[in-house]
């Protein structure tokens, strides 16, 4: 068995007095790529909002520890800092804010925490130069405000733009391939990867089946009703794509 | 098209005139800065006088503490064919008062007049208060007329967002306000200003 990267532990989570997640165990592995899939409805997104620390979810019972360390106790910024991204369903956009400084102040935050000296401009230059052409990003793309004004398949490949120039430890795809033709899916599991490694984790949220027939899980949790109710392999995926979520 | 060298910008503290006016074909560029400490009441008003005459008028209010900053702006169309835009945008923290009273008026007889306003504010906390009244006075049909004021919070879902990439939370809040501000420093090229302004900006964010 690798070493384990993420472990929850009857997990309870909500909004509110709504409790969503209804304990939930799951543990990752280092360099291991787990698929959840699920209805709506299901808490996966519930799921990757209390492992990102998003303000108005209620953990109400469990644990949740990231490389030994609870990682219910830490900030967003500081579960970021560790190596914990996540790929936003809905990327939110931020007008007047350019990418090129957005993710200038991200990668400098995460240096500044570290101790170290803000990143040298022609450094920095080049990361964005390689990682813009990792998702197919044209230059003018550098300078435009983020996701405004940006397409579905933009919006995404942004997504793992920002992932690629923030290199995670474990990458949380929510729902990565929702409202993406078949190209931008194609360029965006590409992209996800090229970027894995044998150091490397993925959770790959999905509803459907089809970003997993081009990122390979290793495992495959169903979450149904706030409980994961079936762990296997891929052919997980096959049953699910017969007979739908029903049989769980 | 007045150059941007034409802009005068005024910091509230010191002297700033309380009247001017803008002759046929003559254009005024003002901006107006309050920064943090500081509790003004300013009343400005500009005459537009003869065909042509253009004023673009802008002001930053960045108030903390118990600041009290009141606006009182009047925009006085006398003759057509002119336009005026103004735009103010401000930020209120701590248990500061702000308020902008812009009135635009536009004379019977000032036909083709163009006349924009817009207000946006953030409120950073519970106790700081903003109060804006925007007032059109229009007695010519043949114009063009707008004016928006908004009175908001930085947006969460942004922030969190940031967060998620890393940003610490007084950071993104820096960035959110810095974004806000940029229309109104649009054309300022002093860089020792805006670098001033900025840091206000951060000791309104802790």
């Amino acid at each position: 068995m690798s070493e384990i990267l993420l472990k929850i532990s009857g997990l309870h989570a909500g909004i509110g007095d709504k409790e969503i997640l209804k304990g939930i165990d799951l543990e990752i592995g280092r360099g291991e790529i787990h698929a959840i899939m699920g209805p709506n409805g299901a808490g996966k997104s519930t799921l990757s909002a209390i492992l990102t620390g998003k303000p108005g979810y209620e953990v109400t019972a469990g644990t949740i520890e990231f490389m030994g360390r609870d990682l219910l106790e830490m900030k967003p910024e500081e579960r970021a800092w560790a190596g914990i991204f996540l790929s936003f369903q809905y990327p939110i956009e931020i007008p007047g804010v350019t990418i090129t400084n957005f993710m200038k102040t991200a990668i400098n935050s995460k240096r500044k925490a570290e101790g170290l000296e803000p990143v040298k401009g022609s450094d920095f230059l080049k990361l964005m130069k390689e990682k813009m052409a990792l998702v197919q990003m044209k230059p003018e793309f550098a300078k435009r405000e983020v996701n405004v004004g940006f397409s579905g398949g933009e919006k995404k490949r942004n997504e793992i733009f920002q992932m690629a120039m923030l290199d995670p430890v474990l990458a949380i795809l929510d729902e990565t391939d929702s409202g993406l033709d078949v190209d931008a899916l194609k360029i965006v599991a590409d992209g996800v990867n090229a970027l894995h490694t044998p150091e490397k984790s993925a959770i790959v949220i999905t509803h459907y089946q089809k970003l997993l027939e081009y990122v390979r899980p290793d495992a495959v949790h169903v979450l149904k009703a706030g409980r994961i109710v079936a762990d296997g392999g891929r052919e997980l995926i096959d049953k699910i794509e017969k007979d739908g979520f029903e049989q769980f | 098209m007045a150059s941007s060298s034409s802009k005068k910008v005024y910091l509230a503290g010191q002297e700033i005139p309380s009247s001017f006016v803008v002759e046929a074909g003559t254009s005024l560029d003002v901006t107006i800065l309050v920064f943090p400490g500081i509790s003004a009441r300013i009343p400005l008003t500009v005459d537009l006088t003869g065909p042509g005459a253009e004023v673009n008028l802008k002001g930053l209010y960045l108030s903390s503490a118990t600041d009290e900053v009141t606006f009182e702006i009047t925009m006085n169309h006398r003759v057509g064919g002119c336009t005026s835009r103004q735009l103010f945008n401000g930020i209120a923290s701590g248990s500061a008062k702000c308020a902008f009273f812009g009135k635009i008026i536009v004379a019977p007889d000032a036909q083709q007049t163009e006349a924009y306003q817009e207000n946006h504010n953030i409120v950073l906390t519970e106790e700081a208060s903003v109060n804006t009244k925007p007032q059109l006075e229009i007695y010519a049909d043949d114009v063009k007329c707008s004016h928006g004021a908004t009175v908001g919070k930085l947006n969460e879902d942004e922030q969190f967002y940031m967060r998620s990439r890393g940003i610490p939370e007084d950071e993104a809040k820096v960035l959110q306000m810095i974004s806000f501000v940029a229309p109104v420093l649009d054309g300022i090229e002093d860089e020792a200003l805006v670098q001033r302004i900025e840091e206000a900006i951060r000791s309104l964010a802790l």
